[in-house]
C-alpha cells in the first residue's frame, strides 16, 4: 500500500489573506503539532515531504485545496483526518483523505481546471448572462497580462470553460466559473473579474474544486467521478 | 481582529500582520470583572512576535482568570494612511477592539528610535498623548523594557512605568487595578497606589528641577514616594513562569522561532553595553527545565527551530550538554538548535560546529574594536592571539563567511584603531585563504556601528562623534576596506545621533518628540522612513539643543536625569569602570573572577546564580 496521503482541504476565512508560502509553513507545523510520521527530506535542512496543488491567491478562499504527505508510516484516513483537523490552524479543514495508488499522477500533472466562485455584491445577474452571453459571440478578449518577463497580450475567450450557474441571493450575485488552471494555460482570478465587468477588488472568491478538464468531463484529484459540463 | 479592516487588507502588504487566528492567540471572553492589558508593541507586528519579553507577560496575564491581554502592533504605513482615511482606530489583534477601551495599554520600550511610533500608536487609538489630558475613561498607559531606565523623554506621555524585571510586578499592578477598579477609585489615587509598588515608576509625580538650563535633581512631589526607584530583580529564574504555548505567526517574522531564555544578565562588564549593566545578576535556568520547556513549546508550536536565548549563550555553565541533549532529540524531526549571540572564543567555533553539522552559513563576531588597546578600553577581553585561533579554527572548520562586527566612535578612539580594523579584516581574509578547507572562496563581512552613550554605563558621560567626524571614520574605513573579498555595511549616523540624544535626554525632549510626530515621524529605525530633515526641524522648533545632549562630555560631578532610575549598579562603580576605562585596565567577569563591586549583589537579595557545570565542561 502507498504511503502517500492525498486530501483535500478548506482555506477559510479566518486563513484567507496567507499566502501559499505561509500556508506551507502553517502545514508543516500542524504537522509537527500533531506528530504526524511524516517522511523527512534528506540533506542540511529536512523537511517533511508534501506537495501542493497550484498555489491560491492572497485573498482567495477555497473548499477544494489539495495535497499530498509521504508518511512513513501506514495510517487509516479516517485517522490521519482525525488528528490532522485537531492540529490544524482554525481555517483549515481537512474534507476528505485517501492513500494515493502507486503510480498516481502527480497533483501538478493531474489538474488543469478550476471552478470559481465569485461572490459580487450587487444584484446582477441577468446584465451577467447577457454580458456572458455577447462575450461568446466575440472573437476574442484580449487583455495585457504581467509576467515576470513584462507584459503580454493574452486573449481570456479560450480559457474561461463556462459558467454553470449564475446565481441571484438578495442584493448579491454568485457567479460560477470553470476556467483554465495550471502552467499551461491558466485564468487569473482577476482576470475573470476583468471579464465579467467587475472590479476584482469587489469580488469574494472562492475556488470551488480542481480538476483533471478531459474533454468535457471534469474529475477531481480524489473522491468522486466528477462532472460533465458543455457550455451551451 | 477588526471587522472593519477586513475591505482594506487586499490593499495592503503582508495583510497576514492584521488577521489574527494564530495557533495559540488567546481569545478570552470580555467580561467586565477583567482587567484588560493590551500589549502594544511600538513597531509591526513582523518585527514585534519576536519579541520574547511580551511572550511572557502575554502568557502570565492570560493565566489569570481575572485578568486578559492581547495584542497590538503598529500598522504599517500604507495600513495607517487607509485606517486615518476611513477613521478607523488602531484596534488589538484578538478581539479587534479599540486600543481606548483596555484598562492599561503597555508599550515596551526596546530602543529610542521607537519612541514616535508610540506617540502614533496613542493618536491612531485616540488616546491623548499626555498624561495630564487623560481622564477617567482613558487607559493608563505604562511601559517597561530596557529604555525605562532613563524614560525621562517619554515623562509627559507615560502614565507609569516598570523597571527591572516584570514577571512578578505584573501581578502586583493587576491585583491593584483589579481592587481599584471595583472600588471606582480615581485616575489618579491609583497612581498614588502604584507609585508604591516597587519597581514602578509615576512619572508625573516627580518634579524636574532645572537651574540655568541644567538639570539638577528630580523630586518626589509627595513625602511617602521614595527618591530613587529601584529596579524588580528575581534571585532565581526557575521561580518564574515561561510561556509553553508561543503564538505561532502565520506572516513570516523576525527571530520566527521557539525561545528559550537560559540565562539572564551578563558580568562581561563590556564598558559601552547597557544590557551587560540592567540585567544584573547573571541567573543561569536549570537545564533539566529547560529541556522540558523546550518539549512543551515544540509540542504546542510546530517549530523547526529551538533557539537558545540570552545575552551571550555560549557561556551558559552546561551549554555544550544542552546543544547536544537537543539536537539529538529533535534531530529526527526537523527541529534545529541555534545560538543567537556567541562570543568570541574558540569554544564558541566547537559549538557552533555541534549545530551546524554540515552548514556552513556564516559565523559572526564582535571584536567591537580594532586594536587591544582599545579592546582593554571598553573592556571586551578578546586578546588579538584569541582572535587568530577562533578565526582559524572556523576557517579549518569548514566555514568560509566571517562577519565581524565593530563600533566607531568609541572613547579614546585613534586613527590606529580604524587602521586596526581594516587590518583586522584583512588579516582574517588571509588567514582565510591560509586555513579554509571550504571550496568557497573566502568572505569577510565588517559591520559598522556607531557608539552611542548609554544611560548606566561607564561611558554614560562621554559625548558621541559629530556626524561629520562619524561619517568621515566610516568613509575613512570604507577607502581601507576596498577589497572584492570584504563587504562593508554601516549603521546610518542618523540613527545613531538620535538615539544618543534620547537615551541621554532628560523630560524636556518631550516637545521635540512630539513636534517630530506632528511634522510626520515615525518608524525612525527603519532606514527608508526616518526623515532626519524632519528631525532637526522638530528640534528647532521646540528649541531643543540636540547636539548638546548627544554630543557633549558629562562632568561625572554633574547631576544625571536618570540617575533616579536605578537598575541596581552602583554611581561609583561606574565612574570606577569609567576611570580604568581611561587607563586602558580591564576588569574581570565577576562569574569567575574577583567580585568587581557593581553593588547590585549589595542593593538587592540576588546573587550569580550559575548551574553546576555537567561532566567534561
Amino acid at each position: 500500500m502507498s504511503k502517500t496521503m492525498r486530501f483535500q482541504f478548506r482555506k477559510g476565512p479566518e486563513v484567507r489573506f496567507l499566502s501559499h508560502l505561509d500556508l506551507v509553513r502553517a502545514m508543516e507545523r500542524a504537522v509537527r503539532r500533531a506528530g504526524l510520521p511524516m517522511a523527512y527530506s534528506e540533506g542540511f535542512s529536512p523537511r517533511p515531504i508534501m506537495s501542493y496543488s497550484f498555489a491560491l491567491p492572497v485573498g482567495v478562499l477555497s473548499e477544494a485545496e489539495y495535497a499530498d504527505f509521504r508518511l512513513t508510516e501506514e495510517l487509516e484516513p479516517a485517522e490521519f483526518m482525525e488528528l490532522f483537523n485537531r492540529h490544524l490552524p482554525p481555517g483549515f479543514r481537512v474534507l476528505q483523505a485517501a492513500h494515493l495508488p502507486q503510480g498516481a499522477p502527480s497533483l501538478m500533472s493531474g489538474i488543469n481546471a478550476a471552478l470559481w466562485k465569485l461572490h459580487l455584491p450587487v444584484a446582477a445577474r441577468e446584465e451577467i448572462q447577457e454580458r456572458w452571453r455577447r462575450l461568446q459571440a466575440e472573437d476574442s478578449f484580449v487583455v495585457e497580462r504581467q509576467t515576470k518577463k513584462g507584459t503580454r497580450q493574452v486573449d481570456l475567450l479560450p480559457l474561461v470553460y463556462g459558467l454553470p450557474a449564475v446565481l441571484e441571493t438578495g442584493d448579491a450575485v454568485e457567479v460560477h466559473c470553470l476556467a483554465a488552471l495550471g502552467s499551461e494555460a491558466n485564468l487569473r482570478v482577476e482576470e475573470l473579474a476583468l471579464l465579467l465587468g467587475f472590479n476584482p477588488a469587489e469580488a469574494l472568491v472562492t475556488r470551488m474544486g480542481q480538476f483533471k478538464k478531459e474533454g468535457s468531463h471534469y474529475r477531481p484529484p480524489l473522491g468522486n467521478r466528477g462532472f460533465t459540463w458543455t457550455e451551451s | 481582529m477588526d471587522q472593519r479592516l477586513v475591505p482594506l487588507l487586499p490593499l495592503v502588504t503582508k495583510p497576514a500582520r492584521y488577521t489574527n487566528h494564530e495557533v495559540n492567540a488567546q481569545h478570552k471572553e470580555w467580561s467586565e470583572d477583567r482587567v484588560k492589558m493590551a500589549l502594544a508593541f511600538p513597531d509591526i507586528y513582523d518585527v514585534g512576535m519576536g519579541h520574547l519579553g511580551f511572550k511572557i507577560l502575554y502568557a502570565i496575564i492570560n493565566g489569570r482568570s481575572d485578568a486578559l491581554a492581547e495584542r497590538v502592533y503598529a500598522p504599517w504605513v500604507d495600513m495607517q494612511k487607509l485606517m486615518e482615511e476611513r477613521g478607523i482606530p488602531l484596534t488589538s489583534l484578538e478581539s479587534g477592539r479599540d486600543l481606548a477601551s483596555f484598562d492599561l495599554v503597555g508599550f515596551t520600550l526596546q530602543h529610542e528610535l521607537s519612541y514616535t511610533n508610540i506617540l502614533k500608536m496613542l493618536d491612531l487609538a485616540g488616546i491623548p498623548r499626555r498624561t495630564s489630558a487623560r481622564d477617567e475613561g482613558d487607559p493608563l498607559v505604562l511601559a517597561g523594557g530596557p529604555c525605562a531606565f532613563n524614560v525621562e523623554p517619554l515623562a509627559d506621555f507615560l502614565d507609569f512605568v516598570v523597571l527591572g524585571e516584570g514577571e512578578e510586578v505584573i501581578h502586583e499592578i493587576l491585583d491593584l487595578v483589579k481592587e481599584k477598579k471595583q472600588q471606582g477609585i480615581s485616575r489618579k489615587e491609583i497612581l498614588r497606589e502604584l507609585a508604591r509598588v516597587p519597581g514602578v515608576y509615576v512619572p508625573s509625580f516627580y518634579q524636574p528641577i532645572y537651574a540655568g538650563g541644567t538639570f539638577q535633581r528630580i523630586e518626589p512631589l509627595y513625602p511617602d514616594l521614595p527618591a530613587q526607584i529601584d529596579k524588580r530583580v528575581a534571585p532565581d529564574l526557575g521561580a518564574l513562569p515561561f510561556p509553553e504555548e508561543f503564538v505561532v505567526p502565520f506572516a513570516e517574522v523576525v527571530h520566527d522561532r521557539t525561545m528559550v531564555e537560559i540565562l539572564r544578565g551578563c558580568t562581561r562588564g563590556c564598558r559601552f553595553c547597557q544590557a551587560g549593566m540592567i540585567y544584573r545578576p547573571v541567573r543561569e535556568r536549570d537545564p533539566e527545565l529547560l529541556k522540558e520547556q523546550v518539549a512543551k513549546i515544540v509540542a504546542s508550536t510546530g517549530y523547526d527551530e529551538i533557539s537558545l536565548s540570552s545575552l551571550s549563550s555560549g557561556d551558559y555553565t552546561q551549554i555544550r550538554s544542552l546543544v547536544k541533549d537537543l539536537i539529538d532529540a529533535y534531530q529526527g524531526c526537523g527541529v534545529s538548535v541555534s545560538l543567537p549571540s556567541l562570543r568570541l572564543d574558540s569554544f564558541a567555533v566547537e559549538l557552533a560546529q555541534d549545530i551546524q553539522k554540515a552548514r556552513k552559513t556564516g559565523l559572526t563576531f564582535a571584536p567591537e574594536a580594532g586594536t587591544q588597546r582599545l579592546r582593554d578600553v571598553i573592556n571586551k577581553n578578546v586578546s588579538d592571539q584569541d582572535l587568530k585561533e577562533v578565526v582559524q579554527a572556523a576557517f579549518q572548520a569548514g566555514w568560509h563567511r566571517i562577519k565581524l562586527y565593530f563600533m566607531i566612535g568609541l572613547p579614546t578612539e585613534t586613527e590606529e584603531d580604524l587602521d586596526g580594523i581594516a587590518d583586522l579584516a584583512h588579516k582574517v581574509l588571509s588567514w582565510g585563504r591560509e586555513f579554509r578547507t571550504s571550496r568557497k572562496r573566502p568572505e569577510v563581512t565588517v559591520s559598522v556601528s556607531s557608539f552611542v552613550p548609554k544611560p548606566h554605563t561607564p561611558f554614560q558621560w562621554v559625548g558621541q562623534d559629530s556626524l561629520e567626524l562619524l561619517t568621515s571614520k566610516q568613509n575613512y574605513l570604507m577607502e581601507r576596506l576596498r577589497h572584492p573579498g570584504i563587504q562593508f555595511s554601516l549603521h546610518q549616523v542618523e540613527h545613531s545621533f538620535l538615539e544618543a540624544v534620547f537615551s541621554r535626554g532628560d523630560r524636556r525632549l518631550g516637545a521635540a518628540l512630539e513636534r517630530a510626530v506632528d511634522l510626520g515621524c515615525q518608524f525612525d529605525s527603519w532606514g527608508d522612513q526616518l526623515r532626519f530633515d524632519l528631525w532637526l526641524q522638530a528640534f528647532k522648533d521646540t528649541g531643543i539643543d540636540a547636539v548638546h545632549y548627544a554630543q557633549r562630555d558629562i562632568d561625572p560631578a554633574e547631576a544625571l536625569p536618570w540617575s533616579h532610575l536605578s537598575p541596581g549598579v552602583d554611581a561609583e562603580f561606574l565612574l570606577r569602570e569609567w576611570n580604568l576605562a581611561r587607563q586602558g585596565v580591564p576588569t574581570a567577569d565577576c562569574r569567575w573572577d574577583l567580585c568587581s563591586r557593581c553593588g547590585v549583589c549589595f542593593n538587592y537579595p540576588v546573587a550569580n546564580r550559575l548551574v553546576e557545570a555537567s561532566r567534561g565542561e
